[in-house]
């Protein structure tokens, strides 16, 4: 093989340096790639690595925590934003993040760094490791009757259901649902409206991730059984499902991953 | 009628247990046959290896003559008192089942072919029959497949469940197999402690009319309508005290027609009623002194607040306080071995609490929210006050029923013994996620939960139980495969590579015995 002239390695190593250097600051970035787990002396952050740079996604909290940490064995999607904070654990923040973890399994993702002392957060995390001291977990999570107080039942209200890619409902729907079937109860609700949708993921690399085929349509039925199930019988549900995947633009993909349920009131003035 | 115990009443009991070792049960492990007609103390205390568990009835003295707990109910001569036996904190420990089979010879309404035998059609005088229930105090739990819901119809489930090993003969019979007329699959577990009922009924925390670990409705008292917490069974297939009690009435005791009524509310009421707790340690003494810890003893488990969690510095799992952290020097060497002991034990408690580890690959807690791997502690997934259990709907799958966690026999060349416990291949059918720690084709000795759920998610998830009266009570997990706390310890030190030293893993094993 020809040795590269000096040149060519100089330019190289210019255009891997560009290549490294990290989006400017409000930049959206989207990416599928294996979570990275750092330890420290107290939680443990997620980072996650792309075209050469690393990114800090979440530490390690409670189940009430605005993003939950993927999972070692899977890949994660990445959709979030570049943020101007300090960097955590190594990584470049992104902030906002959402998090969706592949449902495949891959051996591959398998990292977990040990801690380093130039790693170690400046700041308290929200809970230690173990027991919290004091603030409960689910703290975020609404027990049942947790509407606030001033809901108005006599006028219609809508709720908004959001997934991970390819996500049916799972632990963080939970409040969500408690608050529908609180809603439509205390409303006395003679109809509920859900609407599902199917999105799509365009990826900073340009590639577009669609999620699975009727997703929309099993969306909105999983909802309606759901709340079924939990007593919500007399009522009608009117069903509706979108696809919005060709609306994907790699900023708001993840909001679009959704179901909206609007209750009626029956207790209309 | 019953009557709710008074804290003047629980202060007589204290002075009474304070003053004298055991009670006017006494402290050998005594065997209540159905019909026994005895009178069951407002305290009994029993012997066990790490000392003595007490059995508190807040209602008084029961007359147990005509009681339906302890009468025979059904065909086969059993009552509820068989399986849950006051001297086993209301469970029953694999020594008393041996111990009965000798005292009887096998003859004892325990040993019922129904579910006493590997399968019922087995010879029933000869032991190896009954070789589950013997060497590791497992019943057989017959289920149909593919499984029902509540109101009775079937629900499709979303994997195939395939036998790949059947020693027991029971799932692959034409009478009581998967192939049979009526398909049933039969797995073997442990019976739960029928004490403590008030925590683990509880309407509190986490209770809530969607399952906090995958958004799902929870299970309703067909009564009341109220959410159950579902944390009664290893499969949580019954809401609530009455719909188990009139479920095992039909099953495990063979009753023709329904448990209804006067009857059952007798069971539920008294069931209620029960606490169960280690009252005295062989090393650390009496566990019910006053100013001792908050946490221990069945006088402070009957007064704790149910509905709690405990997973923090506030309420504690099992609040022990400062007490023995650091006891003085004795001049006598039984007081000074008692000391040891007892800061031993706290210092368990603190391994329970504190001593975090990588928590990796277990369903309904690695996957709600806490990331995979999570460090975290046992007081993470064991984190109801005063009860170590889950004080949310509790099963996971940590790996005691799956492959390749759970224990299996080793196959070699010399090595005479077979495995005893079936195996099935689970395959997640097209179309449906796939596990997601095990992926889409994997083993199981028990598929747990998913017998009830029918979600291949939920394959090999197993309610957590309470960690009270464990020392009156082995073996331990849903499928006895831990003979004891250092083998029940062992599992999770090798699960999550915790990496205990020697002093933790005795320090821990201390403070579980004498919960």
């Amino acid at each position: 093989m020809k040795p590269l002239p000096i040149v060519g390695l100089v330019a190289l190593c210019m255009s891997q340096w560009a290549a490294a250097a990290p989006p400017a600051p409000g930049s959206h970035l989207s990416f599928v790639s294996c979570p990275i787990v750092r330890d420290t002396k107290t939680v443990p952050c997620w980072l996650a690595e792309h075209e050469g740079e690393t990114y800090f996604l979440t530490l390690q909290t409670d189940v009430s925590a605005p993003v939950n940490p993927p999972w070692l064995g899977h890949k994660v999607l990445v959709e979030g934003v570049v943020s101007d904070e300090p960097g955590i654990c190594g990584g470049v923040v992104l902030k906002p993040v959402a998090l969706s973890v592949m449902q495949e399994l891959d051996a591959s993702c398998n990292t977990i760094l040990p801690a380093e002392d130039r790693y170690e957060l400046t700041f308290e995390p929200p809970r230690p490791p173990g027991p919290s001291r004091g603030r409960l977990a689910f703290g975020g999570f609404a027990p049942p009757g947790s509407l606030p107080d001033d809901t108005d039942f006599t006028a219609d209200r809508r709720f908004t259901l959001q997934y991970e890619f390819d996500g049916m409902v799972g632990f963080r729907h939970a409040p969500t649902l408690q608050q529908i079937l609180d809603f439509a109860t205390q409303a006395k609700a003679r109809e509920l409206r859900i609407v599902g949708y199917r999105a799509a993921s365009r990826l900073s690399n340009g590639q577009t991730m669609i999620e699975r085929e009727d997703i929309e349509r099993e969306r909105a039925e999983q909802i309606r059984e759901l709340l079924k199930g939990a007593g919500l019988t007399q009522v009608r549900y009117r069903l509706e499902w979108k696809d919005v995947a060709a609306s994907a633009d790699g900023k708001d993909d993840a909001a679009n991953r959704r179901a909206e349920v609007l209750v009626l009131s029956g207790r209309k003035r | 009628m019953t009557r709710k115990i008074s804290a003047i009443t629980l202060l007589s009991i204290a002075a009474f247990t304070a003053g004298v070792a055991g009670s006017a049960e006494g402290p050998d492990a005594r065997w209540w046959s159905p019909g026994d007609g005895a009178t069951l103390p407002q305290l009994a205390t029993y012997a066990n290896p790490f000392g003595e568990a007490a059995i508190l009835n807040t209602g008084g003295p029961v007359v147990t003559k005509g009681h339906p707990f302890f009468e025979p109910i059904g065909e086969n001569g059993r009552a509820c008192v068989t399986c849950h036996q006051p001297a086993n904190a209301m469970s029953i420990s694999v020594d008393m089942i041996r111990r009965r089979w000798e005292e009887t010879n096998g003859k004892d309404p325990l040993f019922a072919p129904v579910d006493g035998m590997n399968c019922p059609h087995l010879p029933p005088e000869d032991p190896k029959s009954h070789s589950l229930l013997l060497d590791r105090g497992l019943f057989r739990i017959f289920l149909p497949w593919p499984p029902r819901a509540p109101d009775g119809s079937t629900i499709d489930p979303e994997f195939t469940l395939e036998v790949v090993r059947d020693p027991t003969g029971c799932n692959t019979h034409p009478i009581y197999g998967l192939k049979s007329a009526n398909p049933t699959v039969s797995v073997y577990r442990r019976p739960r402690p029928v004490a403590n009922m008030k925590y683990v009924t509880h309407q509190g925390f986490g209770v809530y009319a969607f399952i906090g670990k995958s958004g799902l409705p929870a299970s309703r008292d067909p009564e009341t309508g109220k959410p159950s917490g579902m944390n009664l069974l290893s499969d949580a297939r019954h809401p609530t005290l009455a719909t188990q009690a009139a479920d095992a009435a039909a099953t495990h005791l063979q009753l023709k027609g329904r448990l209804e009524g006067a009857r059952l509310k007798g069971i539920v009421d008294f069931e209620k009623q029960l606490f169960a707790a280690q009252t005295r340690h062989v090393g650390a003494g009496d566990l019910m002194e006053e100013n001792g810890p908050a946490g221990l003893g069945v006088l402070n488990l009957a007064k704790g607040r149910e509905g709690v969690l405990g997973n923090n510095t506030t309420s504690f799992v099992i609040p022990m306080g400062d007490s023995w952290k650091k006891l003085p020097e004795a001049q006598d060497a039984a007081t000074q071995a008692r000391n040891r002991m007892r800061e031993s034990i706290a210092r368990g408690h603190d391994v329970f609490m504190f001593r975090t580890f990588w928590i990796k690959d277990a369903m309904h807690l690695n996957t709600v929210g806490l990331g995979n791997p999570t460090k975290r502690t046992c007081a993470t997934c064991h984190g109801m006050h005063m009860m170590g259990m889950d004080v949310a709907n509790g099963w996971m799958d940590i790996g005691t029923t799956n492959l390749p966690w759970a224990r299996e026999e080793p196959l070699n060349p010399w090595n005479d013994r077979k495995p005893e416990l079936p195996l099935f291949r689970i395959t997640c059918k097209p179309g449906v996620p796939p596990h997601p720690f095990l992926g889409r084709v994997f083993y199981t000795q028990d598929p747990g939960r998913a017998l009830i759920s029918g979600k291949c998610n939920e394959v090999g998830t197993i309610v957590m139980q309470q960690l009270r009266g464990l020392a009156a009570r082995a073996p331990y997990f849903s499928n006895g495969s831990a003979a004891s706390l250092r083998e029940m310890v062992d599992f999770y030190d090798r699960r999550f590579n915790i990496g205990y030293t020697d002093r933790e893993r005795e320090d821990l094993i201390n403070f579980l015995s004498a919960l």
